[in-house]
């Protein structure tokens, strides 16, 4: 690393304290997201040239780009102070080094830890306190195990510097460009940390790649990005790890995920969200599948006050196949709207969509799909299924599947049911013995296990019990 | 958005239209405010993808070459049903003038959207359908048509309290008319506690037509109604078929069914509100398209936070016949109610290859083995069609189709 991002990591005060002060002038003086916000991001990193003209341009596009609100019955972002989100990075860039506290942290968001039974050490992990150094411990594992036959796995800011070729051919050029959306094109002028996969040719890793507590080890982790590439015959497993609730100054995140799965190789990314429920969570994730490749997303939002997420795969080459498993858990004021979108554009391609939904003491779960079935995408076949449960009637689920269509050799189904939890199932698991609250519990269990079974089983442990935590006291 | 359209005009083309109808002053002046609403008023919504693509393009359709107010040459024929009173508009006012002040917009709101009201300022043919309480009025026919360049048509049905109707309307275009056309339906159905009104449409215009219609019903207590919506004409139709369930144990049935082909465009709406308890609703809609027709289909469950016990479902199944073709779904479901079963399911395909196979082993030619395939794939809607006429015309429209 340079010496001028070792810098903005030293924990003299002074040092510090001089760059706040600059930072103070350069924010106050503009309103909003500035280019010299970007420069100055681009410059703590030590980036090469290209990195900071994409910044550049995606800032261009941002300011160009009006906020997404036309959507039929999208959650409110109005509170979304574009104009505020310079301000909020810079509590974040203070705490580089590992300022805060666990004390700091609200009563919720350490009792969470507590029920969760994370140990003080993994708590000050997540909470953002020293994660730096066991994020360190994550990667070099990793780098032990694989590196022999030429896996890469390390921070995205690391790898700008230490694989440049390869991240300037698809850092945001291909997936996910910066006019996708306007968060995307937010991301991609302020993004920072997030992790880089590589894996070269007939690989396979046979275990799961996790990003654990990384992501707030990173000064504007809640702009992170993360990339995926998976060569030909490769196999990946990447387990994105927001599985506990973080606490942040930010309330806004906004990631960007790509993944390239090329000719026969094997992705599977999943993640388990748990956003502190002050949170706008509004990323952009995509895939592209080449020839006989797979993707398959498996993911968990239970956090956030509102989340927009939609993670889609493009399969461009013959017999691609794309498999989403998402399940939404929205309570007291949370608008989950999430989705999956496919996009058909070579024969033979394959896809399939679980979504599950789980809506309680007013908050709403909304299914946003879009299936596009292109011409000349001959035997594509696709199925959605989307089933929600609801807890109460404060609370509301929607399903809004889109399909456009322009092949008739295919075979599109879409399928979504609504229904409360069923009193039978309830009477007759307390005929069991069971109390009440135990027996909706074990419904809900039951409800969620296509996506708990996807999962690794900490992973599936925790979604449980995350899932237990956000029903407790909320049942009788 | 407003189209130029407007500029064309006149509050005094609105007063000689009401003034053949021999109109009451409150209807005037609900034309009057229609027409100068234009101006702020939006093209009828159609469904975006989160792309952002708009899968109907009305805004820049020329209304402007399409519309004169002052001429609406129709044929009509009406067959009324003992008890019930089937009338034109200028009888309707004069007989029950005080009924249609009473209801008249209460279903479809008359500034809805840009083509509402303007089917509001200018509508010149139509009929009211009166069915007094206790009285079943079966077979009751409106037909419709078209003889001049632009027609505006606007249905009221007012079922009283246990009363019944069937009404069976239908659209056609006369000989002898050159160029594009437009067509204007609105249908406003009102039903009474424990009333049913069944209302089937079948529209056949001439492949030059561009077509808007709204049928929207209301359900009060116990109440039902039920919609057939059959498109098998026009250029580009832009249909919504509605109904919300006010009362308490009310339903509603939408059965369509559209058969597309050449560059015909369907933008077929289904909804639904369900605003009370025990509410049912049954949403099936079956479509066919050849050559580079093109469908978009959205149908809406929405489903209240007072509606307690509802069960709602809806259904869609597109066959593409050819690779230019192209079909958009888009069922929704919004839901504020827990104690609901609701579930609905789209699916698109072509005609099945086994099945055909089947066929052509049999002896039967490929040509003639789809044709039967086709006329297959919409029985289960045929099935849900309980007006034997409409269903017959229905499947002989199809059938001509498939020999065409």
């Amino acid at each position: 690393m340079s010496s001028d991002q070792d810098h903005l990591q030293d924990t003299d005060t002074e040092a510090r304290f001089e760059f706040k002060k600059e930072e103070n002038s350069a924010f106050e003086a503009e309103k909003g997201l500035t280019e010299e916000t970007v420069r100055l991001i681009s410059e703590d990193k030590d980036e090469p040239e290209w990195m900071l003209e994409r910044r550049l341009r995606a800032l261009e596009q941002f300011q160009e780009m009006p906020m997404p609100t036309d959507w039929p019955g999208q959650p409110d972002l109005s509170e979304v102070d574009i104009e505020e989100i310079v301000p909020y990075i810079r509590p974040d860039i203070e705490t580089r080094g590992g300022a805060e506290e666990w004390e700091d942290l609200p009563e919720e968001i350490q009792d969470t830890f507590d029920k969760l039974g994370i140990p003080e050490a993994e708590k000050n992990a997540l909470s953002g306190v020293g994660a730096q150094y066991e994020s360190e411990i994550v990667y070099q594992n990793m780098q032990e195990r694989w590196e022999e036959q030429g896996v890469i796995f390390c921070d995205m800011d690391k790898a700008v510097q230490e694989h440049e070729e390869i991240v300037k051919e698809y850092f945001m050029t291909k997936a996910v460009p910066p006019s996708d959306n306007k968060f995307a094109a937010l991301h991609g002028a302020i993004w920072s940390g997030g992790s880089f996969v590589y894996v070269p040719e007939d690989t396979s890793v046979d275990m799961p790649v996790q990003a654990y507590f990384r992501m707030n080890s990173e000064g504007m982790g809640q702009f992170e990005h993360t990339l995926i590439v998976a060569e030909e015959n490769s196999e990946v497993h990447y387990i994105e790890g927001c599985s506990a609730p973080k606490y942040s100054a930010f309330n806004l995140h906004s990631g960007g995920v790509e993944v390239f799965v090329k000719d026969n190789a094997h992705v599977q990314y999943s993640t388990v969200q748990n956003w502190s429920k002050n949170t706008y969570n509004l990323n952009t994730k995509r895939a592209i599948a080449e020839e006989n490749a797979t993707m398959e997303w498996v993911s968990g939002s239970m956090g956030s006050k509102a989340t927009m997420l939609y993670p889609s795969t493009i399969l461009k080459g013959p017999g691609a196949t794309d498999n989403h498993i998402t399940i939404a858990m929205a309570g007291e004021g949370q608008d989950i709207d999430t989705g999956a979108k496919v996009y058909h554009n070579a024969p033979d391609t394959k896809s399939t969509i679980e979504s599950k939904s789980i809506s309680k003491d007013g908050g709403r779960t909304n299914y946003r799909g879009l299936v596009h079935i292109a011409d000349g995408a001959e035997n594509a076949s696709t199925s959605v299924e989307c089933d929600a449960l609801m807890f109460d009637n404060e609370s509301t689920s929607d399903t809004m599947p889109y399909m456009e269509i322009q092949e008739n050799k295919v075979d599109v189904a879409h399928e979504a049911t609504v229904g409360k939890i069923g009193d039978e199932d309830v009477f007759y698991l307390q005929s069991r013995g069971l109390d009440d609250d135990d027996a909706k519990q074990m419904i809900v269990a039951g409800f969620i296990e296509p996506l708990t079974e996807e999962l690794p089983i900490e992973y599936a442990v925790e979604m449980n019990r995350l899932i237990e935590l956000e029903m407790e006291g909320s049942l009788g | 958005m407003s189209a130029q359209v407007h500029a064309n005009l006149t509050e005094a083309q609105v007063e000689q239209i009401s003034g053949e109808l021999d109109e009451p002053e409150w209807l005037l002046e609900t034309r009057k405010e229609a027409l100068a609403a234009l101006d702020d008023l939006e093209m009828p919504d159609v469904i975006t993808t989160p792309g952002p693509r708009h899968w109907t393009n009305l805004v820049d359709l020329d209304y402007e070459s399409l519309v004169d107010p002052l001429e609406f040459a129709q044929e009509k024929d009406r067959v009324e049903a003992e008890g019930a009173d089937v009338l034109s508009w200028d009888e309707a006012l004069a007989e029950h003038g005080d009924l249609i002040e009473e209801h008249f917009g209460s279903v479809v709101d008359p500034q809805r959207d840009f083509l509402t009201a303007l089917s509001t300022a200018l509508f010149s043919a139509g009929t009211v359908v009166y069915v007094p309480e206790g009285v079943a009025a079966e077979d009751v026919k409106i037909r419709t048509r078209m003889n001049s360049r632009s027609l505006f048509n606007y249905t009221l049905v007012i079922a009283e309290e246990s009363a019944s109707a069937t009404i069976l309307e239908r659209q056609t275009t006369g000989e002898n008319l050159d160029g594009d056309q437009y067509y204007s339906g609105i249908v406003e159905v009102v039903a009474g506690e424990n009333a049913s009104v069944q209302y089937g449409a079948l529209q056949n215009l001439a492949e030059d037509t561009y077509n808007f219609s709204v049928k929207r019903g209301h359900a009060h207590k116990h109440g039902s109604v039920d919609w057939i919506e059959g498109n098998i004409g026009s250029r580009l139709t832009k249909s919504s078929v509605e109904t919300r369930l006010l009362g308490e144990g009310s339903e509603s049935q939408i059965v369509g069914a559209f058969f597309g082909h050449e560059d015909q465009h369907f933008d077929i709406n289904s909804r639904v509100w369900h605003e009370d308890e025990h509410t049912t609703a049954d949403l099936v809609t079956r479509g066919v398209l050849d050559d580079e027709a093109r469908s978009v289909y959205e149908g809406v469950q929405d489903v209240g936070r007072d509606a307690w016990d509802t069960s709602s479902y809806q259904r869609e199944n597109t066959l593409m016949l050819s690779d230019d073709s192209e079909a958009d779904a888009s069922p929704k479901l919004i839901i504020n109610n827990h104690d609901t079963e609701a579930s609905h399911s789209a699916t698109v395909g072509q005609v099945d290859a086994e099945e055909l196979f089947y066929m052509n082993s049999r002896g039967v030619g490929e040509e003639q083995a789809t044709n039967m395939l086709v006329e297959g794939f919409f029985v289960p809607v045929l099935e849900e069609v309980a007006v034997d006429e409409l269903r017959d015309d229905l499947e002989e429209l199809v059938a001509e189709r498939l020999r065409n």
